[in-house]
């Protein structure tokens, strides 16, 4: 097994402060880095073992060859306080301080919305942590609704999620505060902004916070790292996390509790290891996730990882339209590099609005402003192929001009979504 | 995506495609076959092109590959080394085409095999009917065993007497004499102040030979018809035969009144003569051609305010015509009437209500007239029922201007094809016909699809063919209905324009019997008025594509993109003319 590798930065916010050194022993659930100054968040080592080395980015562990279950429990004396120590952050993807997110009451009414949406194709660790047992998830959407004084918590979720839907339509039962609002089947549902415009009708700016509407949105898994770690003085050390794609076992896997800091590799080999052919390694969705390596550690963010299937040749020149939903121009580039394509332009979906440098969020997540003007564009500057990275509804306007103008269309997706046999990201079909 | 066993045998007879580059040496097995349920897709997006010559996974299983192959490549025996017998014979042979019409007769014959019946869809659909069974006319609907069923109960009667007009002029009087209708040209002049919108009116004559005129866009085509007995839908209508009132417009600065292009230019080339919303060959034009105000050519009250001051002078001679005791060419009975026991139907016709010049006057007082009636956008574009007498009596006054080739003007709801069809087709109960709007917004086109959903339960209806005009915006609505029917168990037919330019942007499961308007050779909205509606043999494949549905019967996937020679097999086998499309050097 490969070291055990926590980065120090894992979150939205300032790195946390290593407080061990080269060759102390460690205990799983004890902190190797504080909290740093301004949104930060600690870090626990998630196996008993050795400190083999302090980078500036990163303790790394060498784990015993047995690992205890237990952990170090956290101390602390408020609900916030456990939230605050154990680490918590966004597990959806964000990484924002849950603690943050918590630490301001509304002042009357107010709702606490259970992101349960599970919107990245593949990805379903959230669904099945739900089936599995929903009682943690709707304890930490209590604790939470207390936290910020809110009358009302809403679980926002797929309809089509039927087995999960029972269990918790079954488990809400007993508080009448608690409710579920059903969600449309189709990325980009889950973004925040999505999930505040679906379940209270409000269409937040690119640029707002839920918080305006009234509202805080935490994500399954989140929610229930809650739970532990005010129930159960746990801090953040484990992980659920979906494995897909090429694999030599089944094509998606779900691991539940998977220690953070493991290496990809080693994921993988529990998944039964990598399959003989692949065309790179994502870590987090199809739409979102972006490249990484065997050596690299599942971290608080990382909610899948996805062996996508090998590239496509793609033309000599391609154009590159880039949505705010999916991967981002750095990550465009990097496909058609693997497909052995030239950029022959970018084009931004007019809806991806740059909130700050390299940060773009979209104005209506998943309402489509027309791409066509994008897409003449591209050609204009000598595309003979397209590489999107739109969401649902504007792929299906992209897939309504560029054929027809003989621009082949190629999709971030298409790697991760071949590689489990799941229908591809184009035109929206019945 | 190299694919399981399990895929494999589900797909050993769907094209061979490499998932991935494969080298020379290869031995072809289920790793290195891409999944055949993502070829859809993979086509569509120009990824994928599957070739008549590319041969089936069972062909290639365990062949060695000669010379390095790229990924999505259609296997070919030219780069392997053996290929493999397949299992089963690709396709049964097919029954001769020819069979159909002469089914009636001999229903027992041709127990075997199918006839392959090919009907147009979205973009053409083809259908497998066992051999012998309906076709058309040829066979009555599967009855109940014992109960007489079908048997003719009449509401209520319409007579239109078609009155002969044989010219028109433009004089110092308003009268009808001896088959010719006189318009005092001073009447422009009283017609314009009904509308303080429109500034000024002109009319003249154009007789059917001497067509090649300049006109300004075609608004609307309007008959002259009036009610001398009894309310729309009942009792005597007299229509003028040969002759129709034209509506031209342009607003002050010369800016033509359309929004999705508009069809100015020489009349002969701008109109489908002899499609139900046009003149008729033989007929004589009246054009009434109004100015209206600067700028309000896409509000909707300055459109509307040519129709109404059109209405006005339309209105006179309505008035001379009740008078007028001339020659009838032509006695027309229409009745509205139940026939119990046969499958219950209703034509539902989507027609636009986004707003503006998207509009439509529901039931006004005189046929085809404006004064008196409701616009559908005011109403909210909910669906409204009427009889079919009620729609053949002039219920409908058009004010629609979207694309010239495929809105429905005002003489064309007088003389609908398909409520003429299902009502006079002694195997269905047309129960009625109903109007809903296609508001602009999203949220409103849910909003009033699930009124009709709701509407059509109640009916409980057996079938229904939905049709509406236009394409694009209003087929998100347009599909949303087919999929309310759908969803209840309704089976339902879809009829509209589609072809090229108007492939539809939404779908669900329920849209799988879908008939094609277009005439026009590129398959786009061309500039020629009335050019791809509904007529008589878009109605009639209509018909017949319910009732198979109906019946049971299954309908095949349509081919991916619009083809005309699927719409002209399918007009072969119901005795149909062939669709001739336009050329009007519309490109893709």
């Amino acid at each position: 097994m490969r070291p055990f590798v926590f980065p120090l930065s894992q979150h939205i916010g300032a790195p946390s402060v290593p407080v061990v050194q080269p060759g102390d022993r460690v205990q799983r659930g004890q902190c190797i880095a504080e909290a740093g100054e301004g949104l930060g968040s600690p870090v626990y080592t998630s196996v008993s073992g050795t400190v083999l080395e302090v980078t500036d980015d990163a303790v790394i562990v060498r784990a015993d060859d047995v690992q205890p279950k237990e952990y170090v429990p956290l101390t602390a004396q408020t609900p916030l306080d456990y939230i605050r120590q154990a680490g918590i952050v966004g597990l959806g993807g964000a990484g924002f301080p849950t603690y943050q997110k918590l630490a301001v009451p509304f002042l009357n009414g107010g709702v606490v919305i259970a992101n349960a949406s599970e919107c990245e194709p593949v990805l379903t660790h959230n669904i099945k942590a739900i089936e599995r047992d929903c009682r943690p998830m709707i304890r930490g959407l209590q604790l939470a609704m207390d936290l910020v004084h809110a009358d009302k918590g809403v679980i926002a979720i797929k309809a089509i999620h039927g087995d999960a839907v029972r269990a918790l339509q079954q488990a809400i039962a007993a508080d009448d505060r608690l409710a579920l609002h059903f969600l449309p089947n189709v990325y980009p549902v889950g973004e925040e902004r999505a999930v505040v415009r679906e379940v209270l009708g409000t269409l937040l700016d690119a640029g707002s916070l839920p918080s305006k509407a009234g509202a805080v949105i935490i994500n399954v898994e989140t929610l229930q790292r809650v739970a532990e770690a005010v129930d159960d003085k746990k801090p953040l050390i484990d992980k659920d996390v979906t494995v897909a794609g090429k694999l030599n076992g089944p094509e998606v896997q779900v691991f539940h509790d998977l220690p953070l800091g493991m290496a990809v590799n080693d994921v993988l080999e529990k998944a039964g290891g990598l399959g003989k052919e692949y065309g790179e390694l994502i870590m987090g969705g199809p739409f979102m996730g972006r490249r990484t390596s065997l050596d690299a550690p599942i971290v608080k963010t990382t909610g899948g990882i996805i062996a996508a299937e090998t590239f496509l040749p793609g033309p000599e020149k391609i154009g590159l339209l880039v949505c705010a939903c999916g991967a981002d121009e750095k990550r465009l580039r990097e496909i058609a590099a693997s497909m052995g394509s030239a950029v022959a332009g970018v084009a931004f979906c007019k809806q991806a609005h740059e909130v700050k440098p390299g940060v773009r969020k979209c104005d209506n997540p998943g309402h489509c402003p027309g791409q066509v003007q994008r897409v003449m564009t591209l050609k204009k500057e000598g595309a003979q192929a397209l590489l999107i990275s739109n969401c649902t509804d504007c792929t299906n306007t992209v897939m309504a001009c560029a054929p027809q103008l003989h621009l082949p269309v190629y999709h971030c997706t298409d790697g991760a979504l071949r590689a489990v046999h799941h229908k591809l990201i184009r035109r929206i079909k019945a | 995506m190299s694919i399981t066993k399990d895929t494999l045998q589900k797909h050993l007879t769907d094209p061979a495609v490499f998932c991935c580059r494969r080298a020379k040496g290869t031995v072809i097995g289920a790793d290195d076959l891409e999944d055949p349920t993502l070829f859809d897709d993979m086509v569509d997006a120009g990824l994928l092109t599957l070739s008549d010559d590319g041969l089936t996974i069972e062909e290639v299983l365990g062949s060695t590959l000669l010379q390095d192959v790229e990924a999505l490549t259609p296997i070919t025996k030219d780069v392997l080394d053996k290929v493999n017998a397949k299992s089963v014979p690709a396709e049964a042979p097919a029954e001769p085409v020819k069979a159909s019409p002469a089914a009636p007769a001999a229903p027992t014959a041709a127990p075997s095999g199918t006839i392959h019946l090919k009907i147009d869809k979205l973009e053409g659909l083809s259908l497998d009917i066992p051999a012998g069974t309906i076709l058309g006319a040829a066979g009555p609907l599967p009855a109940g065993p014992t109960e007489k069923t079908g048997e003719k109960k009449v509401i209520r009667k319409l007579i239109k007497k078609h009155i002969k007009i044989t010219d028109v002029e433009i004089s110092d009087k308003t009268a009808i004499e001896d088959g010719k209708i006189f318009i005092d040209g001073s009447i422009v002049e009283k017609a314009v102040k009904e509308d303080p919108l429109c500034v000024s009116m002109s009319l003249d004559v154009i007789y059917p030979d001497k067509r090649h005129v300049y006109t300004d866009t075609i608004m609307d085509v309007a008959p002259i018809a009036t009610k001398v007995e009894g309310e729309l839908g009942e009792g005597v209508t007299k229509v003028a035969d040969g002759v129709v009132f034209m509506l031209t417009g342009v607003d002050e600065d010369g800016v033509q009144i359309h929004e999705f292009g508009s069809s100015e230019g020489f009349l002969d080339e701008k109109m489908y003569f002899g499609h139900p919303g046009c003149a008729d060959e033989g007929d004589i034009i009246i054009r009434c051609h109004a100015v209206i105000k600067r700028l309000t050519g896409m509000t909707r009250p300055g459109p509307f305010a040519a129709h109404k001051c059109e209405d006005y002078i339309i209105q006179a001679v309505r008035n001379e015509l009740k008078k007028y005791d001339g020659e009838v060419v032509r006695e027309e009975v229409c009745e509205d009437l139940r026939r119990k026991g046969n499958p219950r139907v209703v034509l539902v016709k989507e027609i636009m209500g986004q707003g503006a010049m998207h509009d439509n006057v529901l039931c006004p007082n005189e046929p085809c007239s404006v004064m008196g009636g409701q616009k559908n956008v005011d109403l909210g574009n909910v669906p409204i029922v009427l009889t079919p007498n009620q729609v053949r009596d002039g219920s409908i006054h058009a004010l629609t201007c979207i694309g010239p080739a495929t809105k429905e003007m005002t003489r064309h709801y007088i003389r609908e094809p398909l409520v003429e069809g299902l009502a006079n087709d002694d195997e269905l109960d047309l129960i009625g016909v109903v109007f809903v709007g296609s508001p602009q917004v999203n949220d409103e086109k849910l909003w009033v699809s699930d009124r009709l959903g709701s509407l059509l339960e109640s009916l409980d209806i057996d079938g229904c063919i939905i049709t509406t005009e236009g394409f694009g915006n209003n087929h998100i609505d347009f599909i949303q209905h087919i999929g309310q029917a759908g969803k209840r168990g309704i089976p339902v037919v879809g009829v509209s324009f589609c072809a090229y330019q108007g492939q539809l942007v939404v779908g669900n499961p329920y849209a799988d019997a879908m008939v094609e308007e277009n005439m026009d050779h590129g398959g786009f909205e061309n500039d020629v008025a009335g050019c791809s509606c509904v007529t008589k043999e878009v109605a009639a494949r209509a018909i017949q594509m319910l009732k198979n549905k109906m019946a049971g019967v299954p309908i095949a996937a349509a081919p991916k993109k619009w083809d005309n020679a699927v719409i002209n097999a399918n007009n072969k086998l119901l005795g149909l003319p062939e669709t001739v499309l336009l050329d009007k050097g519309t490109l893709h």
